[in-house]
Parts: C-alpha cells; sequence; structure tokens
C-alpha cells in the first residue's frame, strides 16, 4: 500500500505566480496546456497593444505628497488593468513615461489592448488558485498532473 | 525611395506606432476579440479539447455583436439623429 502523498502548492502561491507570469500558475498545478494557452494569449495581447500605442500607453499614476493617491489612480485608471498583466505590466510601466507618447486614437487602442489583457489575467489567476484549492481529479483537466505539482514528500 | 518605404524604416517598434496602422482601424478589434474569446473559454471549459470550437463560437458571437451595435448606432445617428 502506497502512502506517498504528493507536495501540492498552496493556492496562493499559486495565485501570485500566475499574476507574476500569465499561465505560470496553471504550469504549477499540472494544467500545461490551459496554462500554455492562457499565458501566450495575454503575453501576445499585451505585446500587441504596446506595439500599436507605443510602450507609452502604459502609464502608471505619480503620487505626489499633497494630492489623494486614490485621485492619482483614477487619473491614470487604465493603469489598473495593465498592473493586472504582472511584471510585463510593471516593466513597461517603468520603461513606458520615459518614451514619447502617441497621440488620439491609435494610442487609445493600445490601452485598450494592454488593459484587457490584464484584467483577463485577473481572471486566470482567481481561476488558477481556485483549481489549486481543487483535488486533482476534481480539477476536471485532460492534462491535469498532479506529480508536476512538487517534490513527492514520503 | 517611396515615402511609405521611408516611413517604414523610420518606425521603431514598441516606440512609435506603426505607421498607416489607423487606415486598418475596422480590422484592429478583431485580435482582441479573439483573444478574449480564447482566454475566456479556456477559463470556463472543463476540457481543453472543447476550446478551440467554444472560442470560435465566442469570437463570431462578440463580432456578430459589434456588427450590429455599430448598425443600430449608424441608423441612429443617421436617421433619427441627423
Amino acid at each position: 500500500m502506497s502512502s506517498r502523498r504528493r507536495f501540492r502548492v498552496p493556492a496562493p502561491i499559486v495565485a501570485l505566480v500566475n499574476w507574476l507570469v500569465p499561465g505560470a500558475g496553471y504550469l504549477l498545478i499540472g494544467q500545461t496546456a490551459r496554462g500554455l494557452t492562457i499565458g501566450l494569449t495575454i503575453v501576445v495581447l499585451f505585446v500587441a497593444g504596446i506595439l500599436i500605442g507605443g510602450v507609452h500607453v502604459v502609464d502608471p499614476p505619480t503620487f505626489v505628497r499633497g494630492t489623494s493617491p486614490v485621485a492619482s489612480v483614477l487619473v491614470k485608471a487604465p493603469y489598473i488593468g495593465q498592473f493586472l498583466a504582472g511584471a510585463l505590466g510593471i516593466f513597461a510601466g517603468w520603461i513606458g513615461p520615459t518614451q514619447p507618447a502617441s497621440h488620439a486614437r491609435v494610442s487609445d487602442i493600445g490601452t485598450l489592448y494592454t488593459a484587457v489583457a490584464g484584467m483577463l489575467n485577473l481572471m486566470a489567476t482567481i481561476d488558477a488558485g481556485y483549481r489549486a484549492t481543487l483535488a486533482p481529479a476534481d480539477a476536471n483537466d485532460d492534462d491535469a498532473q498532479p506529480t508536476h505539482n512538487g517534490p513527492e514528500a514520503a | 525611395m517611396s515615402a511609405p518605404l521611408l516611413l517604414l524604416l523610420a518606425w521603431k517598434p514598441f516606440i512609435d506606432p506603426p505607421p498607416h496602422v489607423w487606415d486598418y482601424w475596422y480590422l484592429l478589434p478583431l485580435p482582441l476579440c479573439l483573444g478574449v474569446s480564447i482566454v475566456y473559454k479556456s477559463i470556463k471549459c472543463p476540457s481543453m479539447k472543447q476550446v478551440p470550437r467554444e472560442a470560435a463560437v465566442a469570437f463570431l458571437s462578440i463580432i456578430s455583436g459589434l456588427l450590429v451595435a455599430a448598425a443600430v448606432l449608424f441608423g441612429l445617428v443617421r436617421f433619427a439623429v441627423g
């Protein structure tokens, strides 16, 4: 009789990893096809947004002493969505303001692409975290491989 | 050298928008709708084998919705307002 238990990655870790690298949370719980499909799609959408509008479409808020932080965030509201794209959003937000801005509708389309990519990553992050709480049989996925979930404990 | 080629050579990807990209504005929603369909259906479907078909249906539904909304707005502007 085998009493071997497989290590399961905690749901908060899965969610955090999935936020940082879109789709990576699914890879941690063994759902490779789902992770690659979701991750690549989100990354392609985000990169397409930057390609269409220029990297300046990712423009994080600047916090100035004496002004309300909430008001500062609301002025740059699209960055809420872009930030949700994880490391990509943070990196682009670091570079973006130093580059020349694009204008009008092209900039709007680029902003839309990047913000939607981030919001899709939020959905995927919640889903990956939820799936990490399920037993492998309940994950109900064709490629669920719990053995990929980490080192085996005796 | 022709002007469009010069514009293309002067283009700095990821810094400047591609030249003449707005000439094709009507194609720009398509990749976005496709991406939304794929990610949404990858999350919703129990099996990944269902995703291509389900995502195609969702993609066509979104595009149909956009076309209907465009037609309604066009009619409203053309006949009700103008």
